[in-house]
């Protein structure tokens, strides 16, 4: 039998091939490789980020699911809770204790119950609704807070981008 | 491409040097010692066997692993950076020993760590990879078996040269070679684990405990090699700098190893005792799908208190990082658990250690709302006595009833009764007493009278936290017991559920026994009035048969009843929603 982690991930996937969430698509980038997956988010409507779609990585640790993975989005990112090389910074994705920030509460964090699908719905929220007290980019969130036209034009440049559209 | 420019400029060079030496000297002996002592042509030469040692091991790493994966090549960067600084520190060490053949075998020995490095990260992947080939158990085992003799080999081989020629550098190469005999060792543990689990069908729930055991193990084992390694360094040469830092991974290693293992230890001790096993009848209500591992739970499953069902193997992992419910976050360590031996606890202090009285916040609510403010107020009645009037006026004008009795009977505090709770406070609950807040005001002796006093009053704290907890398992069971008769009385209109309620009420009433009377009858006349809805409206369906529970009470116009029927509304609105 296959480590626990593999089947989990594997059940993980067959249930987002068959009944996938809308918006969002995500399976390993090698099939060998169950612990490396690249997935698709589409920007909520409604948002800055509507219309774009953002590649991102998910790396799986040997003992998923009772550690958190780690999410990098793969394209430029301007927001306030995505740190400039692209890695998220969510309370989902943060095992209970480790707090990098000091402002989440334990009742979002990492647990087994949590799921890729859910962490990616969280992202698409996050994308759709900025926490601005999180750091994890400052000029992102400042920005975010005082001086929402430029926000907008920076997403809406990096949304063209994702798309391939020339700016 | 590159690689392959620089082998065959560097194949150039050395022919040319070669040709060189041997165009001058016309024969063999004289070609050798001229290259030897030329700086440039040994330098030649030195690249020239970089590159063929590197090609060699590009060779036999195709050979052993195939394609390396990338995450497997980064790990074998970064390990190999630091070891090569830390043979630099050891060249500093040996300076005197700075000889070809002495860089050759330090040498040897990185090509060969590197390779048990590789061995080590495949075989974890073992666990993670969705296919493993006959070709892969071939190559790990044909690595492993020259890994290991090369290994063994070089271990004799210095222990010998030590005995004969008294320590010299054979000294760190029998210790790094015995270091990585125990690493060997270690995998080739690991990958018969592997290969056991790989083979069953099933799921096998014991591999983690020995994985954990093996690691602390071997954990050990190197930690008394690095510790026996610096002692003997440092009484025969000089402190073996270059041993510090894996020596620091490994000991941090262990230490982790140990951790685990007492945490393992701790969560599958607090299964066996403190949570039953899920029946088939639990499963078949629950989803029946392990939230930790997504698998249906067909074999061991446990129930913690919140009602959640885990595979028992899923649950012991999880239990090592955290001790909460993986779908809840109930904390498992300090939830009360609804036990069966609830008699006569009030005399026998329970063997849980009792939190701070002062600091820990009490789970649900605090049963005595004015104690912080009492603990402001009003210094225990015996230091109470003996207060020298330098007491600030604050606490003297402020009423203590205290006071005027001034005897070892502590003060009792007012009650805030929840609404939600099904019972008043018992009499067994003595308040804490409280202690004085000014010490620096009294004499040595008055202190030392209030030492044995404050004993008294600290005993009399605990108890009384005691007598809480004690309560707070009382109102879980008694909770449980208004679902279940609820329930039993709303789906089975046979005479079974009356039996089935009853005895649970057998397991509550001695706690309530010391209760009011008002309070111990409460779970009966709920059990009798669930009894008689079910004679009544045997063919009733659910909702009814709560409605004729409500209705019944309903007859009775008492303050006291009006109260209770409110109450168990309370209780059955959320039964009725689940249903
Ligand atoms: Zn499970
Ligand atoms: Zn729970």
């Amino acid at each position: 039998m296959a480590g626990s982690a593999l089947r989990r991930l594997m059940a993980e996937y067959k249930q987002l091939t068959l009944n996938p969430p809308e918006g969002i698509i995500a399976g390993p980038i090698n099939e060998e490789n169950f612990f490396e997956w690249e997935a698709l988010i589409t920007g909520p409507e409604g948002t800055c980020f509507e219309g774009g779609v953002f590649p991102a990585k998910l790396i799986f640790p040997p003992d998923y699911p009772l550690s958190p993975p780690k999410m990098q989005f793969t394209c430029e990112m301007f927001h306030p809770n995505i740190y400039a090389d692209g890695r998220v910074c969510i309370s989902i994705l943060h095992a209970p204790g480790d707090d990098p920030m000091g402002y989440e509460s334990s009742a979002e964090r990492w647990s087994p119950v949590q799921s890729v699908e859910k962490i990616l719905l969280s992202v698409v929220s996050m994308l759709a609704e900025p926490n601005d007290e999180s750091g994890a980019n400052v000029d992102a969130a400042k920005m975010w807070r005082e001086n929402r036209d430029e926000f907008n034009k920076i997403a809406e440049r990096i949304v063209r981008r994702t798309l391939g559209i020339p700016t | 491409m590159r690689a392959l420019a620089i082998s065959l400029f560097s194949v150039a060079l050395t022919t040319i040097v070669v040709a060189n030496a041997y165009y001058q000297k016309k024969q063999f002996y004289p070609s050798v010692v001229y290259i030897t002592k030329s700086n440039p042509s040994m330098a030649v030469i030195y690249i020239q066997a970089f590159i063929l040692v590197l090609l060699t091991g590009k060779l036999m790493s195709k050979v052993f692993f195939g394609q390396l994966r990338t995450a497997e090549f980064e790990h074998l960067m970064e390990r190999a950076w630091y070891a090569i600084t830390e043979t630099c520190l050891a060249f500093t060490v040996f300076r005197d020993d700075f000889t070809p053949k002495f860089v050759a075998l330090f040498t040897l020995l990185l090509f060969l760590k590197s390779f048990h490095w590789l061995a080590e990260d495949r075989v974890d992947y073992m666990e993670r990879s969705p296919v493993i080939s006959m070709l892969f158990h071939m190559r790990v085992l044909f690595l492993l078996l020259v890994l290991g003799s090369l290994d063994f080999h070089f271990v004799q081989h210095a222990y010998q040269s030590t005995m004969t020629n008294g320590a010299s550098v054979q000294l760190v190469f029998g210790f790094e070679y015995a270091i990585l005999l125990t690493m060997v060792a270690n995998i080739t543990i690991k990958y018969v684990l592997h290969t056991i689990d790989l083979s069953s069908d099933a799921p096998w729930e014991d591999k983690a405990v020995f994985l954990l055991y093996t690691e602390l193990v071997m954990g050990l084992i190197k930690v008394i090699l690095y510790v026996a390694f610096v002692a003997i360094m440092v009484r025969i040469h000089t402190l073996p700098l270059f041993a510090f830092r894996p020596m620091y991974y490994t000991i941090r290693d262990f230490k982790k190893a140990f951790n685990d293992v007492i945490l393992s230890r701790r969560a599958i001790h607090n299964m066996n005792t403190l949570y039953p096993d899920a029946t088939p009848e639990e499963l078949q209500a629950a989803d029946n799908v392990c939230i930790i591992c997504r698998e249906e739970m067909t074999t061991a499953s446990k129930k913690l208190p919140c009602n959640h069902i885990f595979h028992t193997a899923c649950l012991r992992s999880w239990f090592q990082r955290q001790q909460t419910c993986p779908t809840c976050r109930l904390n498992i360590l300090r939830a009360p658990t609804p036990t069966t031996q609830q008699p006569r606890q009030e005399q026998r202090p329970r063997p849980q250690p009792v939190p701070n009285p002062f600091g820990a916040p009490l789970p649900f609510f605090n049963p005595f709302q004015p104690l912080p403010n009492e603990n402001a107020q009003a210094p225990a009645p015996d230091a109470n006595q003996a207060v020298p009037p330098t007491t600030p006026p604050a606490q003297t004008t402020i009423p203590q009833p205290s006071r005027q009795g001034g005897t070892q009977q502590p003060p009792l505090p007012q009650f805030t009764v929840s609404p939600f709770m099904p019972f008043s406070f018992p009499r067994f609950m003595s308040p804490p007493p409280i202690p004085p807040q000014n010490f620096r005001s009294l004499s040595s002796e008055e202190l030392r009278r209030m030492e044995g006093n404050e004993r008294e009053n600290v005993e009399a704290r605990i108890k009384c936290l005691q007598n809480i907890q004690v309560m707070l398992d009382a109102a879980v069971l008694m909770m449980n017991q208004y679902t279940l008769s609820i329930a039993t009385s709303s789906t089975m209109p046979s005479p079974v559920p009356q039996t089935s309620t009853e005895t649970t009420n057998g397991n509550a009433e001695p706690t309530a026994t010391s209760n009011s009377s008002k309070e111990t009858e409460e779970p009966n006349d709920n059990s009798s009035s669930s009894g008689s809805s079910a004679s009544v409206g045997s063919s009733n369906a659910s909702n009814h048969a709560s409605v004729s529970l409500t209705e019944t009470d309903s007859t009775v116009i008492s303050p006291e009843e009006e109260l209770r029927r409110r109450r168990l509304q309370r209780f059955q609105q959320p039964v009725e929603q689940q249903q």
